[in-house]
């Protein structure tokens, strides 16, 4: 099976969604376990230089098969519902329900040097978030605008939530393929259905725990 | 190959322009028309510079874009061509080509190759004045992914 067929797209456009979101900005530094390896690049990007805007995929994209699909498992965690914890090495996010139980989400993690670990809060959330191509994109693809308000064809995807006072964000994607990938610049991806649904269960505040261990 | 360049044969002699004529005020200068279609071509020589370049699809979207393309960041360089048009790029694609403002019939105008106005791969032009300038993708796929785009002189 390739990634491919693990993953149910449908091309179909929907009118656009409600403007963004903005709920209260608290930049709430880590306060343990800073963040490791982000790089001074990274922290300038605000995505990946290997993103290609203008691909459509839509809120209804979510990873239906294999092991990064959405389901339930078992969770051993003391940590309270409602709680992020991403394990950035295999590819998951899981979203604590309690009685060690959670929600399991595949994600896109930061290409080697840009993965990191550390304790946040969601700071903030977006539904279709504007999108800024790194100077490095428009070198090699100086057609793309400047700026590109959120839309289908915009590479951070149908929702975000921004992470601390950091750059990093779990967002959705137009390139639902990359779901299992470490090629972002720090960021986690998730397909669109996916974030939709993550973002729906998600508050403002809510912890993120952030693990990452590093490969032999 | 899709790209049509080599049939550029725009002519744009007319200069002189007003300082903040709009589109509708261009002084079509196709002597010359194109085999293919009678259609006027405009002097292309008010895009020439740099320009703070973002994209909306939504309404609500565009008094921001626009804020944003105001502060030029990474501008869009539009150049002039070796003939009578102006170096640009096309949808999808990193190679410039000389690319020219063509009339329709209708009145509606589009920057693109020596195509008959209105091509797939034209941009239509919805207002342009020497400050600013606003336009899509006339592939409804293309328009879809990469909206409407406002241009800012810088």
């Amino acid at each position: 099976m390739t990634t491919q067929d693990t993953i149910s797209t449908r091309r179909s456009m929907r009118p656009w969604l409600a403007a963004a979101m903005v709920a209260t900005v608290t930049l709430l530094a880590p306060s343990f376990a800073q963040a490791q390896a982000a790089s001074a690049a990274a922290q300038r990007e605000t995505m990946n230089v290997g993103d290609e805007p203008g691909r459509i995929s839509t809120e209804e994209t979510i990873i239906r098969d294999g092991p990064y699909a959405r389901q339930l498992v078992f969770f051993r965690s003391n940590e309270p519902p409602g709680t992020l914890v991403i394990h950035t090495s295999e590819r998951f996010i899981y979203y604590v329900l309690g009685n060690n139980r959670a929600l399991r989400y595949g994600i896109g993690v930061g290409r080697e040097g840009f993965q990191w670990s550390g304790l946040v809060k969601v700071s903030r959330k977006a539904e279709w978030p504007d999108w800024t191509p790194p100077p490095e994109m428009i070198t090699r693809q100086p057609y793309l605008p400047r700026f590109m308000a959120g839309g289908p064809g915009n590479p951070m995807g149908a929702r975000a939530m921004y992470l601390g006072s950091t750059v990093y964000r779990i967002h959705g994607t137009n390139q639902p393929e990359t779901i299992g990938q470490s090629i972002s610049s720090g960021c986690f991806r998730l397909a669109n259905g996916d974030v939709i649904d993550l973002f729906s269960r998600t508050n403002v505040g809510a912890k993120v725990i952030i693990r990452h261990s590093a490969q032999l | 190959m899709k790209h049509r360049v080599e049939k550029l044969a725009c002519v744009a002699m007319a200069l002189g322009l007003s300082a903040c004529a709009t589109v509708e005020n261009l002084t079509p200068t196709a002597a010359r028309a194109p085999a293919s279609g009678s259609y006027e071509t405009l002097p292309a020589d008010r895009l020439i510079g740099k320009w703070g370049m973002a994209s909306y699809r939504e309404e609500k979207d565009r008094a921001r874009t626009e804020r944003i393309a105001r502060q030029c960041r990474q501008p869009y360089v539009i150049a002039k061509g070796p003939t009578d048009g102006v170096m640009m790029h096309v949808a999808d694609d990193s190679q410039q080509y000389e690319l020219a403002l063509k009339r329709a019939r209708d009145g509606k105008t589009y920057l693109g190759f020596a195509t008959p106005p209105g091509d797939p791969q034209d941009r239509e032009i919805v207002s342009m004045t020497d400050k600013e300038m606003i336009m899509r993708f006339v592939d409804p796929d293309a328009n879809t992914r990469y909206g409407t785009f406002i241009y800012v002189r810088c």
